[in-house]
Formats: structure tokens, C-alpha cells, sequence
């Protein structure tokens, strides 16, 4: 399966006249950046997620922390020259049968996509009041 | 398209990347004058202006490549 | 300071002479008991609070008000690291007889900041590192990924220059080669039509890259190429890119006279004015947190520092590829797609291993597949 995003950088930059999205780095997406570590049971499962580091892991930790059903969110970096990151999810046990962790990380993700696109219309509107751009 | 990428190693009517002369004469310079110095096979290693004994070689005439990191 | 929440000690970092409290967030459902701190995008966006305080090109500063200090550290960490430009990667030396050498040289250049018409250089490609796998070469440059710039100076002496003279502008002509001189050499027509108006330059025309005497030559050819300040520094579009938390002093005990005058030296100008005689926090903006009033005696148990946990004052420094407001737009528009991005490998995932249990429950399918 190609890559969308790979694809997206591929086409050629003539014929692009759309605004284009954000750019994140190039190149070799073919695999797939995320796997579940050995020890799942249910209501808690430790991801690995390759080509992250700190700036998505704390963030992300951050917002499925912010979900009711997540008993722990952690994540951790085992070692600053291998770029992965491990992340721990739990569930309380009453949420395990209507919440997986893999539930909670992607809503952590679609959670941190909003807050992104709030944060943005909120800084485009202050701009813009703010004005005398020199 | 790509041929513009390619250092060809001419830059104005300098030519680089071959010897400069055909002949055994290699040309060094004076480290007291800075004088250029043609020197044959079996002279003596001597500054020909100022006679002084110690010559530097010449930079390459190659193209270096380097990363800038 | 007008914060909602300020009057709340619950998000007040106290800063002691010699320790800090209260200093992680806890904003998390089951911390306190009888609230609510699930995640709420309406509740978020009727809290979030952003205000500008400069914004000129090369500099903007502006408070980010109600974030978590994760969220604020994840946008600093990819202004820095994340967002692209251009930046010189190879050197092509053809001649250097200048004293300072030539992976000194090549280095240098790769510092200086590529600047051009923002949109092409936006949508230009990505260089390809390593080889290509179809013909085992290395990937060759293209228009559409690779710029050319060239240098080339030649010091000399200014015929009759005074005897005694010793300032070389009067004795030599080119001693000091500048980043004005790189001179962009457009691949091609479509190249060079791609930039229009706005040509590829250095950044800051004034940088200084070599100084020559005279009979001294450079000339080298170097390619610049779109990268990431992850992978080398002369990528990050910003020269700075900052946050500090909004200071928060408070007064316990009115202090008046030669004391508030002795309080107003504590702190940074304009953090302190004497009104009618006492002293009063005007501005804590302005306060740069040294604690210096902690060491008087005086002022002990009458002075409180502290710093407010979730109003960021960011302050960016772009290098000129970006304008610095636009830089944060696109650290945050980078995050959204990091966002995306493991969301798709994490559905991939999923229906891999739905896939893997099928196949396993039922063999059988696998041959008619």
C-alpha cells in the first residue's frame, strides 16, 4: 500500500497549485511506524512507535491522560540514539470491555488534531487583530 | 537536466582537473618570496629569486568536494 | 495578571530562595475530586486565550494562555527542529587559497541562512540521500530539489595606495568575501522563472565568510537543499524560538518609603512603580524571576514569587526564510500531521492483525484467496 503522505510529497511540485499541508520529512514510510510490545492483556497494552520522540510522545501522553477511561499514560524513551519511543496505556478495569488502549491512543490523537487546529484558528484571529505586521 | 548539477571542473577559460603543463617541470612556491618556482627533474630544490631553500607544494588543481556539516 | 484562573493558587509555580513547589500540572480526570478535566475541545477553545505583542518579521512574541506545558514544549520543540529550509549541504571547491580551509569554508556556508520566493521554495521536493535502488548511484540533484550557488572572489591590491597605509579597504579591493556575494545560478529557465521576483540570496547579505590578501582566490559551487533542524542545526528556520511562564509577584505587606525604593531595585525596570509612597506590581512581564528580593532580610515573608503554570510568553526569532508568526503556524500544522500520520499506521495495525486472525481462524480462506 503506498503511503499517502509519501505519495503527496512525490507528486510533482509543478502541478501542486493547492495549498499544500505541512511537510513532515520524506522518504521511507513504507513500514508501519507503530506496533503493540509482547505482554498485552486487556485494558493495557505498550506501544512502540518508531520516528517519534518527545515532542509527540509527551504531547500525546498528555491528551490521553485528559481521558476519563486511562488509568496510566506513560511513555518513555529507552535510549536517546534509537529513535522510538515506548508508550503505556491502562484502562480502569470497569472501562476494558467498552475502551481498548488502542482506542484510547487514537482518540488522544484525534484529541491533540483538535486542539491543534483550535490553537491555530485562535493564533490566525489574535494576528490578525494585532495588525501593523512590518 | 542534470548536466547543470555536474561540476564539469572548467570555470572561465581556467582549466582544472589536468596537469598544468605536459613537461617534467613542476612549479612550487617560495616560502620567503612567494615567487612561483619551476623546478626539473634533478635541480636543486632552491628558490630561484631569493635562493631560499624551502618551497611549498601548490594547491590541487582538482575540484574538491566537501559536506558542509 | 488577567488570567481566569489567577486568582487560583492551583496553577501558581511558587518560586522559594532555594526551592520550587507546585511545580506539575494536574489538570487530569480523578485528581480532584467533583471535577471534570476530560478533555473538551468547546471548554478549550472558550479558555485558550492567545495575545500578540509583537509580530514583525524576523521577530514575534505573543502568550499562549491555558495549554499544558506539554503541548506548548511539543510546538517550541518543532519550530526548532521540524519546519524546513534551505540550507547549503555540498561544497564544490574548485580553487581555495585562502588561509581558512576548506571543510572550515564548507561549514561556514552551510550556515548561512537560503533565502528565495517563499511559495517555490516551499513546494520544492526533498533531496533524496543514499543511493537509488534502480541504478545503485547515488540520487542526482534535480531542479526541483536542488539549488546552485556560486562564490568566486579574488583579493587584490588597489594600485598606489599610500605608503604606511593600513586599512586594508584602502589597500586591497574584495579582502572580505560576504554572503552577498553567493550568486545563485539557476539550473534552468524553469528554474529561474519559479523564483520570479524574489531570487535565491543569502538571508543576511552582511555575513562575513572569508577574509583574502591579495593573490589570494576562492571559488566554490555548493548545492543548497531543503532539510530539518533534527538532522543539522543550519536548518531550523529560527534563531530562537522560546517560551518563559508570566512571572507572578505578589505584595503580602504594604511596604512604603526608603523600603518600596529598595523593593523597586529587586527587580527587573518597570515591574515595580511607588504610587502615593508604597510599592505596587505593575508589570510582572517585565520581571526576569532573579529572586534577588529573597535575599533580603527586610522583605522576608512580605514578598511572594511565583510563576503562573499555563500562560507561556513565546517570543520566535525567524533566520528569514519564514516570517516568525508563520513558523509557529506551521509547527502546529506539523504536529497535526504527525497526528494523522500515526493515526493511519495505527489503523494499518489494527487491520493488519485482523487480517492475521482471520487467516488463522480460518485456513482455509487463505487458498481461495
Amino acid at each position: 500500500m503506498a503511503d499517502s503522505a509519501n505519495a503527496r510529497q512525490d507528486v510533482d511540485m509543478v502541478d501542486s497549485h493547492q495549498e499544500r499541508k505541512p511537510q513532515i520529512n520524506c522518504q521511507k514510510y513504507e513500514e508501519i511506524l507503530i506496533k503493540v510490545l509482547p505482554g498485552e492483556g486487556p485494558g493495557c497494552a505498550s506501544f512502540e512507535i518508531k520516528d517519534e520522540d518527545h515532542t509527540l510522545g509527551n504531547a500525546l501522553r498528555y491528551m490521553i491522560m485528559k481521558n476519563p477511561m486511562v488509568e496510566l499514560c506513560g511513555y518513555s524513551i529507552p535510549h536517546p540514539s534509537e529513535n522510538h519511543l515506548n508508550m503505556r496505556i491502562q484502562i480502569y478495569p470497569e472501562y476494558e470491555n467498552e475502551c481498548r488502549p488502542v482506542d484510547a491512543l487514537m482518540k488522544g490523537l484525534d484529541d491533540l488534531y483538535d486542539l491543534c487546529e483550535v490553537v491555530q484558528e485562535k493564533f490566525t484571529e489574535a494576528r490578525d487583530k494585532f495588525g501593523n505586521k512590518m | 537536466m542534470s548536466s547543470e548539477y555536474t561540476n564539469a571542473g572548467t570555470v572561465g577559460d581556467r582549466s582544472y582537473g589536468q596537469p598544468q603543463q605536459q613537461s617534467a617541470t613542476m612549479h612550487y612556491l617560495c616560502a620567503e618570496c612567494g615567487v612561483k618556482v619551476g623546478i626539473n627533474k634533478g635541480e636543486p630544490i632552491r628558490c630561484k629569486e631569493c635562493g631560499h631553500r624551502i618551497l611549498y607544494k601548490q594547491r590541487t588543481r582538482r575540484m574538491v568536494q566537501f559536506e558542509a556539516r | 495578571m488577567p488570567s481566569a484562573k489567577s486568582s487560583n493558587r492551583r496553577n501558581i509555580v511558587g518560586v522559594n530562595a532555594e526551592t520550587v513547589t507546585n511545580v506539575t500540572s494536574n489538570d487530569f480526570p480523578g485528581h480532584w475530586p467533583g471535577e471534570d478535566h476530560s478533555w473538551n475541545v468547546s471548554k478549550f477553545r472558550e479558555t485558550l486565550r492567545i495575545q500578540f505583542f509583537r509580530n514583525d518579521r524576523f521577530h514575534a512574541e505573543f502568550d499562549i494562555v491555558h495549554v499544558d506545558a506539554s503541548i506548548a514544549n511539543a510546538f517550541r520543540r518543532i519550530m526548532m527542529a521540524e519546519v524546513h529550509s534551505f540550507a547549503i549541504e555540498q561544497c564544490y571547491f574548485l580553487n581555495n587559497t585562502s588561509v581558512i580551509q576548506d571543510e572550515v569554508l564548507a561549514h561556514r556556508l552551510g550556515l548561512v541562512p537560503i533565502v528565495g520566493n517563499h511559495r517555490t521554495m516551499r513546494n520544492m521536493k526533498w533531496h533524496r540521500r543514499g543511493n537509488d535502488p534502480k541504478t545503485g548511484q547515488p540520487y542526482q540533484p534535480t531542479v526541483y530539489d536542488t539549488l546552485i550557488l556560486h562564490l568566486q572572489a579574488t583579493c587584490e591590491r588597489i594600485p598606489n595606495a599610500p605608503k604606511g597605509e593600513t586599512d586594508p579597504d584602502k589597500l586591497y579591493r574584495n579582502h572580505t568575501v560576504y554572503a552577498r556575494d553567493l550568486e545563485w545560478r539557476p539550473a534552468n529557465e524553469a528554474q529561474k522563472e519559479m523564483f520570479g521576483s524574489e531570487p535565491v540570496r543569502a538571508g543576511n547579505p552582511d555575513i562575513v565568510i572569508a577574509k583574502l590578501r591579495p593573490g589570494q582566490e576562492l571559488i566554490v559551487t555548493s548545492h543548497a537543499v531543503k532539510g530539518l533542524g533534527k538532522d543539522h542545526a543550519k536548518f531550523s528556520p529560527v534563531a530562537t524560538a522560546m517560551y518563559r511562564l508570566l512571572p507572578q509577584i505578589t505584595i503580602k505587606e504594604t511596604i512604603t518609603g526608603k523600603a518600596a525604593e529598595r523593593l523597586q531595585k529587586c527587580f527587573s525596570k518597570g515591574v515595580i512603580e511607588i504610587v502615593d509612597g508604597e510599592a505596587k506590581v505593575v508589570n510582572p512581564r517585565n520581571d526576569m524571576v532573579s529572586r534577588e528580593v529573597l535575599r533580603h532580610e527586610e522583605f522576608k515573608g512580605k514578598v511572594e514569587l511565583g510563576r503562573v503554570r499555563d500562560h507561556f510568553i513565546f517570543s520566535v526569532e525567524s533566520a528569514g526564510q519564514w516570517d516568525s508568526d508563520e513558523i509557529f503556524l506551521e509547527a502546529v500544522g506539523i504536529l497535526q500531521a504527525k497526528c494523522e500520520r500515526l493515526k493511519r499506521h495505527t489503523q494499518r495495525m489494527l487491520q493488519l492483525e485482523a487480517e492475521k486472525a482471520d487467516r488463522e481462524t480460518k485456513p482455509e480462506a487463505m487458498e481461495e484467496d
